[in-house]
């Protein structure tokens, strides 16, 4: 057997055992129900803001404290609180995507995703200044 | 409704061009590849023509979709979609390729250019390779057709008129104007992308991204004509070439997320930015292996498989980028055109023809029966060449996960400390490269003498292991990870450069390849200080203990700053200005100041991170860097109120009972009793009058206590009216508005003032140590690698 096989042999084992902690090292989507059954394993939860409820952020208190009300996928509502500032674009988002851990009743989130709304508003057209 | 203002010529003509530009492609691929089969004359002179014929057609179309920006003729959909009249002429390049049309676009046009290059120097390799170029531009081409067949769309089309695109405009009364094309404005560019570093990025990345095309299509042409050594002689210097250009270009797309992007540093392993660094990592393997097989004619089979695997990663990053799969994942992926069957067609075709022809080839490979030495640089060249595959494929592994989801179902996810994710594999791939960059030239084909060979690293060693000393020392770095990587990444300069000095006695003839190494040992060691050394200096002093929660949750990265407040952050005092609207743009102003050695506190610079204001697409927060040359320090806002909140809230009414309580957002209060004769308190009641007054105590933020007694009065029995009461300090304003005996309920009315609204603003700042180690590599590898390029085709 040739020496490069050999290195051939052992970096398709590298390669499997990275594929197999690039598994296990990732998280997954889930919605509430599975995060609060599973407290301290961190998933990304998907959902949308509860408008109804007020946010609130208090950054002369903590800046990187940020509070608000999320339904996700099934329409359940659950407390979250971001560790992090509010996203200057927060109360635009249409979709918000979690990153976090259920702790108790709230869900805390070390990062959050936004999706705002595409720039194409339907039956909207722009006109030039001089024009209106 | 006839539209006299309609510019419809230039679109008829962007169309022909379009329909021109496909239907010449297809004619180049099938006479050139019937003058590869028949070795025909007549049909490599219709090859020829169609690919002149194309590539005129795609330059008519690249300057046709530039008139037509350039003009604002809005009453096109690309043009109204990307750009507007607010929009200075600067970025008119960012709009040509914001959209995905123009992006490919942009990228055949790259394509045409190279492919025209290797029609007039490919000579006996010119039908089979030129072939494989058309069999591409007509897929390319198919992406930009925008017409449907049956019900299927093919490509979209950059030509395509606004009212054609949405047939539900036309009931918008902008369009009962007959002269609509003078009223009507575009929808603008996006924000993020208006900035220098947008007009330059996208078209070097495409343009690297175009490179790959040449040595794929010389490959298969070497399949195709059973010549399995021959093509790699003209694919070695654009296989260069792309690796200076597409390395260029990736890091470029650093430099803007650096310089205008908020996530904090030049590299998030954002699925884009994977996309593009997988096919380079194969490409630089792809071109390694073309060496090796120059001088020693050896893994034939492992370069076949990595020139094509690079240009179908390439393919499969343009699939990623526009079909919309990265979704959520991605901060600058494309939106869906419903593209994804056709991206993922011409993917696939390229994919089945490379497997097709290798493994019908596969056994008349010429073998080597002779085994390499282990002290042979062609046998740790092939290791190096294949470290990187595995790198590649292991971030490509973890960058589909959203493809991987699509296909199986799962719901796989990166964590969120994808940076981490992503590092723990690569570092210790970016060591061994190093290592092996490092030692690579003093290693001989064939066989090493090796005592030489040590007694050639000691000194590069030596000096290595002082920086590394030096760097572990000065930033106290004890991570035994990253201290291999400081040495083997100095290891990789010095070593070359000492190669460069003593061995090639600094002669410039040949050096490209020693500049080019010791530019990649610079650039990972400026990655490794600038990421791992980084520090948040905008701690927050929160009194809130988030420890308990894990040690994910110790993210305190941003202060708050109250205008003219001072509060210590790192190395300096900081203290925020104020901010200046200018249109479409709020700048503020941060004062980063250290004591002088009188003690007072003096501006070492100032810097002005900046908000993008824009209704439609978000509000976008642009960071600002003071550059030194050892260190930036980076400050970006998080958080700042946009709108002055308003002076007084609307007035809430309460209907209590006695002993109930009132919130308000700062207080609350509580009604204890009733003064059914508030007469000698209050002057201006007369003996006619009933009033009661409400017995409020109010308990602020402090619990201090404060009395308030708003009085209801009913004269002559006639008319009622009330006597509010009020503190002025807390802002807050009571009315006693009426009784409702039966329920022996009290109305109030409450009004709330905010504090006195103080401007503040939340940010983040990161010092970045050694940032330009990194800048200065790239160039320098950039430089050498197309040296090295210029020195081959001289040799020739």
């Amino acid at each position: 057997m040739k020496k490069s096989h050999i290195a051939l042999i052992v970096l398709i084992a590298v390669a499997i055992g990275a594929m197999v902690t690039a598994i296990n090292d990732s998280s997954t989507y889930a919605d509430f129900d599975e995060a609060f059954d599973n407290p301290g394993d961190e998933f990304h939860v998907v959902g949308v803001l509860n408008k109804d409820k007020s946010t609130i952020y208090e950054p002369e208190i903590d800046p990187d404290k940020f509070m608000f009300y999320m339904l996700d996928v099934n329409n359940e509502e659950r407390k979250i609180v971001l560790h992090r500032s509010k996203p200057q674009d927060f109360d635009r988002s249409e979709q918000i995507v979690l990153i976090g851990k259920a702790y108790g009743e709230e869900f805390h989130a070390t990062d959050i995703l936004l999706k705002c709304p595409s720039k194409y508003t339907e039956g909207e057209i722009e006109q030039k200044a001089e024009a209106i | 409704m006839e539209y006299p203002g309609e510019h419809l010529f230039i679109g008829q003509l962007g169309n022909t061009f379009t329909i021109a530009a496909f239907a010449f492609s297809f004619l180049a691929a099938g006479a050139y590849f019937m003058a590869h089969r028949t070795k025909d004359e007549s049909y490599l002179r219709i090859g020829r023509l169609g690919f002149i014929g194309h590539s005129i057609a795609v330059i008519g179309m690249v300057a046709t979709l530039f008139v037509m920006i350039f003009n604002q003729y809005f009453e096109y959909h690309y043009v109204w979609q990307h750009s507007n009249t607010d929009m200075p002429m600067k970025y008119i390049f960012s709009c040509f390729w914001e959209g995905i049309e123009g992006s490919f676009l942009i990228w055949t046009f790259w394509h045409v250019i190279l492919g025209f290059v290797l029609m007039l120097r490919a000579k006996t390799y010119e039908a089979a390779s030129m072939a494989v170029v058309g069999a591409v531009q007509f897929f390319m081409l198919s992406m930009l057709l925008g017409v449907y067949v049956f019900d299927y769309k093919i490509g979209s089309n950059p030509f395509t008129m606004l009212l054609r695109q949405h047939p539900d405009f036309i009931g918008l009364p902008i369009f009962n104007n007959p002269d609509y094309t003078s009223a009507i404005d575009g929808r603008g560019l996006n924000p993020l992308l208006q900035n220098y570093w947008m007009v330059i990025h996208p078209p070097f990345v495409l343009f690297g991204y175009a490179t790959a095309l040449i040595p794929f299509a010389l490959a298969i042409a070497g399949l195709l004509r059973k010549d399995y050594i021959g093509w790699v002689k003209p694919a070695l210097p654009w296989t260069f070439f792309g690796i200076a250009i597409l390395g260029i270009g990736v890091l470029m797309g650093g430099a803007w997320a650096y310089e205008s992007l908020s996530f904090g540093g030049f590299w998030a392993w954002d699925p884009v930015e994977n996309a593009s660094l997988v096919p380079w990592l194969t490409m630089v393997g792809a071109g390694h292996l073309m060496l090796i097989q120059r001088k020693k004619g050896v893994s034939v089979f492992t370069l076949f498989f990595m020139v094509t695997v690079t240009f179908c990663l390439v393919q499969y990053a343009s699939l990623l980028t526009k079909s919309g799969v990265l979704g959520e994942t991605s901060v600058h992926s494309f939106t869906d055109l419903g593209m994804t069957g056709q991206l993922a067609i011409s993917l696939l075709f390229f994919v089945g023809l490379s497997i097709y022809l290798i493994a019908i080839n596969f056994k008349r490979f010429p073998v080597h029966d002779k085994e390499e030495s282990i002290t042979s640089r062609e046998f740790w060249m092939f290791i190096a060449s294949l470290v990187l595959l595995v790198s590649a494929f292991v971030i490509s592994f973890s960058t589909s996960f959203p493809v991987i989801n699509q296909l199986l179902g799962t719901e796989l996810a990166i964590g969120s400390d994808r940076i981490e994710y992503y590092n723990r594999w690569q570092t210790p791939f970016a060591i061994i490269t190093a290592l092996l960059v490092a030692v690579g030239q003093f290693l001989k084909y064939t066989k090493t003498n090796m005592s030489a060979f040590w007694k050639n690293l000691a000194i590069s060693g030596a000096l290595s292991l002082i920086i590394t000393v030096a760097f572990a020392v000065g930033m106290s770095i004890t991570n035994p990870l990253y201290l291999l990587m400081l040495f083997s990444t100095a290891l990789a300069a010095t070593a070359n450069l000492d190669y460069w000095a003593r061995i090639l006695k600094g002669k410039m003839k040949a050096a490209g390849a020693s500049i080019a190494h010791i530019g990649f040992g610079l650039l990972l060691l400026g990655v490794l200080i600038s990421t791992s050394q980084s520090e948040v200096i905008s701690t927050n002093s929160s009194l809130y203990d988030v420890s308990m929660l894990g040690d994910d949750f110790d993210n305190n990265e941003n202060i708050l700053l109250m205008k003219d407040d001072t509060l210590i952050m790192g190395d300096y005092f900081v203290s925020y200005r104020g901010k200046r609207a200018e249109e479409g743009f709020i700048h503020y102003e941060v004062d980063y100041m250290t004591p002088n050695k009188e003690g007072q506190l003096q501006a070492d610079f100032t810097l002005y991170p900046f908000i993008q204001l824009n209704p439609r697409m978000g509000n976008v927060a642009e960071p600002y860097t003071k550059h030194y040359w050892n260190k930036d320090v980076y400050t970006h806002i998080t958080y700042a109120e946009l709108e002055t909140p308003n002076k007084e809230t609307e007035a809430v009414e309460h209907s209590v009972s006695l002993g109930d309580t009132i919130f308000t957002k700062t207080s609350f209060l509580v009604l204890d009793s009733l003064d059914r004769n508030p007469k000698a308190k209050f002057g201006g009641l007369t003996d006619n009058d009933i009033a009661i007054g409400a017995m409020f105590t109010l308990y602020d933020v402090d619990t201090k206590a404060h009395q308030l007694e708003p009085l209801f009065v009913l004269r002559d029995r006639q008319y009622s009216f009330t006597v509010g009461d009020s503190i002025s300090d807390l802002g807050i304003k009571i009315t006693f508005d009426g009784i409702d005996p039966e329920a022996e309920k009290f109305k109030f009315r409450l009004t709330e003032k905010p504090p006195e609204f103080k401007d503040f603003i939340v940010m983040k700042a990161i010092v970045f140590p050694g940032i330009n180690i990194l800048w200065i590599g790239i160039i320098i590898m950039g430089l050498g690698t197309l040296f090295a390029v210029i020195q081959r085709i001289r040799m020739r």
